[in-house]
């Protein structure tokens, strides 16, 4: 009866229904089984309240969002082209760049291929580079820069691992700027094999380029440098990041009026209610899961088959990656973290490198053929088949896994920034 | 039908206008806090409490006007290699299965938010625990509302078409 009810619900999940209607759906009929009241369930999603970090999410949230509608994209990108345009392949290095910072502080949801994609996209394909390359580069590039801070997935992460969030920022840095150094070598080189020409560099431009900027320059100081002097905690970054956004675009540069304001918040609210409704039903089911110990299930489970971490650690890379395609970076999130994490730290792990394992994972796993996210979203986009889609990212993919190879198995570069 | 789309949409405005006001409060209040703590080592001992409920009386609306338009992250795989007419039953049965999700988690809810009252604990400023909870309740009570309407909604679809077919047939 519970099984055929679970294989229903499976079902319902492929075809589409709500990922939070399925995630309840799931918690309560377990619930009902083991005969625990289903107020248990909601007593469990009103946790949720009680963690400090929880107001980085509509903040952060809320000044991507405002980021994302201003001229900040266009700006950026004229920054970006000042410096890198007269490198071979420089637009692929720009739009790299660009994606991976605007990532960041949009949070990998999907806003940076809408955003940005629509500028990038046209000026690669005057630029000579091939359609194919340019399709490739920025679908993949959609949830580039989920590592850097403040991303969305990170504070998630956090939330649902228990790990400090400071330090889990400090852990991406480097790892996330690998992925970006492969994919411009990468790019370069096609680019250079491609013949795509050249710009000259000036440097007026530079200093006009920077002038237009000079507001929204400060902003990864903002954010990142209130955490690590100590004097604020990363909630109390995400409060100062959105009113400095709030006043440089609607006070200084005036890219939003006032009555638009009202409509950034309404969607920028309704993407975080969407996923925190997620995370909310996510922890009913996943603290009834870890009371019926499923984790150590798990691990006794894997410890019989598979003895070095060498293995275990492909193991999860390669179901992880099935997973971020599958589920989506969020759901993903809340729903497998809490299984895998206790797994992963049981074959000697550390507790951040597994965090930034995961992440790489689901980062990729949002391009990968055939359901990853940012082939649909690019897809609509820039109005091609997905079927094109698939064949343009498989090269980039390749360089990412590269990357996710060397950040598994180099523990260093998650590693090193920490004391 | 019309009615219960008129008191939707006179909803979403209180909704709206509470999503502003919340939002901005928690920008406000955190801002204070900080300022409070860095310049004058103090801070409001209900500060931290109050934004942390923000939080979530802006996140449960915001889920809720994410039912109204549709926005819930899902994994959308078949659909789009579905018939039209497939796709409309799918989304009903979709719809359907929300709906009595939505209902009992409305009733967990309130079931909760009665045990809560019961046991009378207060938050800051002395609010009683379980007035900041109701949130949980009308944010499922206005889903199940939601999923409702669009489930009509799609059934009168299917069932215009069908009878434009059947006519189109008899000519």
């Amino acid at each position: 009866m519970t099984l055929s009810l679970i294989l229903l619900i499976f079902i319902l999940t492929v075809l589409g229904a709500p990922l939070f209607v399925v995630i309840a759906g799931l918690a309560l009929i377990l619930f009902f089984t083991g005969q625990i009241d289903s107020s248990a369930m909601i007593i469990e999603m009103y946790r949720m309240a009680t963690t400090p970090i929880l107001v980085a999410i509509p903040l952060f949230t809320f000044a991507g969002y405002l980021l994302s509608e201003s001229g900040a994209p266009k700006r950026l990108i004229r920054l970006t082209d000042a410096i890198l345009g007269w490198i071979p392949g420089g637009l692929s290095l720009i739009a790299l760049v660009t994606c991976a910072i605007f990532t960041a502080l949009t949070g990998a949801t999907g806003l940076t291929i809408i955003a940005l994609g629509g500028i990038l996209y046209p000026a690669m394909l005057r630029g000579r580079y091939p359609e194919k390359f340019s399709l490739g580069l920025l679908t993949t590039s959609g949830t580039l820069g989920l590592l850097f801070p403040p991303s969305l997935p990170l504070i998630i992460y956090a939330i649902v691992a228990k790990v400090q969030i400071d330090q889990l920022f400090l852990a991406g840095i480097l790892p996330g700027i690998l992925l970006v150094v492969l994919l411009s070598a990468f790019s370069v080189q096609k680019a250079i094999s491609a013949k795509v020409p050249r710009t000259q560099f000036k440097l007026y431009e530079v200093f006009i380029a920077l002038k237009e900027m000079v507001w929204e320059l400060p902003l990864p100081l903002v954010v990142l440098g209130g955490i690590y002097s100590g004097y604020f905690a990363v909630s109390e970054a995400a409060a100062i990041t959105a009113i400095y956004v709030l006043l440089v675009e609607v006070v200084i540069y005036r890219d939003i009026k006032w009555k638009d304001l009202l409509g950034v918040m309404r969607k920028s609210m309704i993407l975080v209610g969407g996923i925190l409704i997620i995370l909310g039903s996510a922890l009913g089911l996943t603290n009834y899961l870890i009371d019926e110990e499923v984790p150590m299930k798990m691990l006794e489970l894997f410890k019989a088959h598979i003895h070095s971490p060498f293995v275990f650690l492909v193991v999860m890379n390669l179901f992880l990656l099935l997973v971020g395609c599958v589920m989506g970076t969020f759901s993903a999130l809340t729903v497998v973290v809490p299984l895998i994490a206790p797994v992963a730290q049981a074959y000697g792990i550390h507790p951040l490198h597994i965090g930034i394992i995961i992440l790489t994972n689901l980062e990729i796993g949002a391009s990968f053929p055939p359901l990853g996210i940012n082939l649909f979203i690019s897809s609509i986009r820039f109005e091609k088949s997905v079927l094109r889609l698939y064949l343009s990212c498989l090269p980039f993919i390749g360089v990412l896994l590269v990357g996710l190879a060397i950040i598994t198995y180099v523990p260093w570069f998650s590693l090193a920034l920490l004391k | 039908m019309d009615r219960w789309e008129r008191t939707d949409e006179i909803i979403d405005r209180i909704e709206q206008i509470l999503i502003v006001l919340f939002l901005s409060s928690m920008i406000l209040v955190s801002s204070l806090q900080i300022i409070l703590r860095n310049l004058f080592d103090t801070g409001l001992s209900w500060g931290d409490s109050l934004i942390r409920n923000l939080v979530l009386w802006v996140g449960f609306i915001g889920a809720s006007l994410a039912t109204r338009e549709g926005k819930h992250i899902s994994i959308d795989v078949v659909s789009r290699w579905l018939p039209s007419l497939g796709n409309k039953i799918v989304t009903l049965i979709i719809h359907l299965f929300s709906i009595f999700i939505c209902i009992l988690l409305t009733y967990a809810s309130l079931k909760f938010i009665k045990n809560e009252a019961q046991m009378g604990e207060a938050t800051f400023l002395s609010i009683p625990n379980w007035v900041l909870e109701t949130i949980l309740p009308i944010t499922f009570g206005l889903m199940s509302f939601r999923f409702g309407l669009r489930f009509l909604n799609s059934l009168m679809i299917v069932i215009k078409r069908e009878m434009m077919n059947r006519e189109g047939d008899q000519k």
